[in-house]
């Protein structure tokens, strides 16, 4: 038993080689420690060496940032003088500001648009993928899931030529003798038009999350309900729908959390304006920050962890639902 | 899946396939158009949607930027070693979390998951002083290495080894196996479909990554592709034509890789068992 332990060892840890952490020196160690301990011990070493690099990753680029931004939010920090501890005052600071607030307004009118775009469309392309045949499916799943692999910044730059006032958008309205726009330069329209490219970035993935859904519902549901005479909406309504509850359920929750944080797109084609029209919660504070002002530093920082107690407490939310649903299927 | 009562609708099917492809594609069509247009025809008014005459002279005049085809280089080369880095650093914790038992597990599950609900821009601004205090600003290991654990992947991949069948394993174990051995030649191998699904994860969130290259480089050689373009757009507005056939150049290495690999990813939606 030995023999044959001793030789792959070696071996493995040479495939080990490139996660850096767990070096060769080590390896042999262990296995020189491990004839006298018995097995479990064993695997813990094993263990530790495995999460090693995962636990020192995550603690130097998540948890020290973390822990550092609550810190400093703390403190009134300044590239003059010392910092100085002023307790919760910039929590106040930022919940009594009106500009933090309208930048929360305007990330939940961004979601309302988007989500629920994204949730009808991406019931009704399912639906429809459903109907197909293997060939033709597979085909539309890839296709609605081209547009998610795109970059937001190319979506943007694409969505910036086609909202130009010679660009395919106002061609578009022209057809119905609508005058040119100025898309991404009118208070009201910018928003909107920001919108667009989100829901295109969003929905394929939706979709295909649906459409797991859809292929789980037994068939016999849709066969009884066919020979009932029940057409496709009806269909849709009483027997997709119910059944996708929970799939719809997440897609709302978790769509509703992305875009809300939502602030490379408005980040390129707008920059926030006009008026501040796209000025979504993380660009307020990826700009504020920006801003160089006296307190920006702690003051973003404040807002930020503000905003991530919610979207965090929100997901937290999720992922116990989701995770308790799967391990009563299982 | 061919549900019956359908088939009789056969064209309308077709139709209404060709259309959502048509709508969905629409705007990387466009842009990949464009990037054949003349400068004078690309902003033409009216509108048209094919150019009068093809022309490459706009992917030629971007292919021959020096700055371009370095981003794209450097970009791809570091996607790379990320992806790698990822699935090597994740696999390897989502299999000790699903299959060794540990003293402290319960704890070190805690730090690992955790970060899975900081949302990034709660943590950017302070990823970028602790990078900083590391003296790591301006080389290519600040934009690859603070990315590389990633609490989801490990995650997922953890649910894939939680149902994997424990006798193969106890097998290995009893032939005087190690846990390493186990690990690289029963789990890995395994593993090419989840691989594929969080490898191609990782080379997106690089590829297509904005805010920290530029917040972190601004050394032109360590440009990213999409720091290029935007700069390329703030810098050069007016030249459409070019920045659309650089943006097409730029969206083609995660397209080519969705279609090699869609068979994957699809399946990787059921894999994640979100339903």
């Amino acid at each position: 038993m030995l023999d044959t332990s001793a030789k792959p060892t070696g071996k493995a840890a040479d495939v080990t080689g490139p996660s850096g952490t767990p070096s060769r020196r080590q390896r042999r160690r262990t296995a020189k420690v491990g004839e006298q301990v018995p097995r479990h011990l064993r695997a813990h070493r094993t263990a530790y060496l495995m999460i090693t690099p995962m636990v020192v990753l995550l603690g130097i680029f998540v948890l020290w940032p973390l822990a550092y931004a609550f810190y400093l939010s703390f403190f009134e920090i300044s590239f003059y003088k010392d910092a100085e501890f002023v307790g919760l005052d910039f929590y106040t600071f930022v919940l009594t500001d009106p500009d933090f607030y309208d930048s929360l307004f305007v990330g939940l009118k961004l979601a309302l648009m988007v989500v629920p775009t994204i949730l009808v469309l991406a019931l009704l392309l399912a639906s429809f993928i459903a109907t197909l045949s293997k060939r033709m499916a597979a085909f539309m799943k890839t296709t609605v899931y081209v547009p998610a692999v795109v970059s937001s910044v190319v979506a943007a730059i694409i969505f910036v030529f086609i909202y130009q006032d010679e660009g395919f958008a106002n061609w578009f309205i022209g057809l119905f003798g609508q005058g040119p726009l100025a898309w991404l330069n009118t208070a009201t329209t910018a928003l909107p038009a920001v919108a667009v490219p989100a829901v295109w970035l969003g929905f394929g993935v939706s979709t295909l999350i649906m459409l797991a859904g859809i292929l789980d519902i037994p068939e016999s549901y849709f066969e009884s309900a066919q020979l009932d005479g029940a057409n496709f909406w009806q269909r849709t309504w009483y027997i997709t729908i119910p059944s996708l509850r929970n799939v719809i359920l997440f897609l709302l929750v978790t769509g509703v959390t992305l875009t809300i944080q939502e602030f490379q797109l408005p980040l390129v084609m707008t920059n926030g304006g006009p008026v501040n029209a796209t000025n979504t919660p993380n660009l307020y504070i990826f700009n504020s920050f920006r801003d160089g002002t006296p307190y920006a530093t702690s003051y973003s920082l404040t807002a930020a962890l503000l905003l991530f107690l919610v979207i965090g407490t929100i997901s937290v939310i999720i992922f116990r639902v989701v995770s308790s649903e799967k391990s009563s299927d299982a | 899946m061919n549900r019956s009562w359908y088939a009789p609708r056969r064209l309308v099917s077709y139709l209404l396939v060709a259309g959502i492809a048509v709508t969905a594609l629409f705007p990387l069509a466009w842009m990949a158009i464009s990037g054949f247009k003349s400068q004078a025809e690309v902003l033409r008014s009216p509108f048209q949607f094919f150019p009068d005459v093809w022309q490459l002279e706009n992917y030629r005049l971007i292919l021959a930027d020096p700055p371009f085809v370095r981003a794209m280089a450097i970009t791809f080369a570091g996607a790379v070693i990320f992806t790698v880095a990822s699935l090597v650093v994740n696999a390897m914790a989502a299999y000790a979390f699903a299959r060794l038992d540990f003293a402290g597990k319960p704890l070190w599950w805690i730090v690992c998951i955790t970060p899975m609900f900081v949302p990034a821009m709660a943590i950017l601004l302070t990823s970028f002083v602790v990078v900083s205090k590391l003296g790591m600003l301006d080389t290519l290991a600040v934009l690859i290495i603070p990315g590389v654990a990633s609490s989801a992947q490990m995650f997922f991949l953890r649910q894939f080894y939680l149902n994997m069948p424990a006798a193969v394993e106890e097998a290995a174990l009893i032939d005087g196996a190690t846990r390493w051995q186990i690990f690289l030649q029963i789990f890995v191998p395994q593993s090419l479909g989840p691989f594929v699904v969080v490898g191609i994860a990782s080379f997106l969130a690089y590829w297509n990554s904005y805010v920290w290259p530029v917040l972190v480089v601004s050394n032109p050689d360590l440009t990213q592709i999409m720091q290029y373009l935007a700069t390329f757009r703030s810098a050069r507005g007016n030249e459409w034509g070019m920045l659309m056939a650089g943006s097409t150049l730029a969206a083609l290495p995660t397209i080519v890789l969705v279609l090699i690999f869609q068979r994957y990813i699809v399946n990787g939606v059921r894999l994640a068992g979100i339903k």
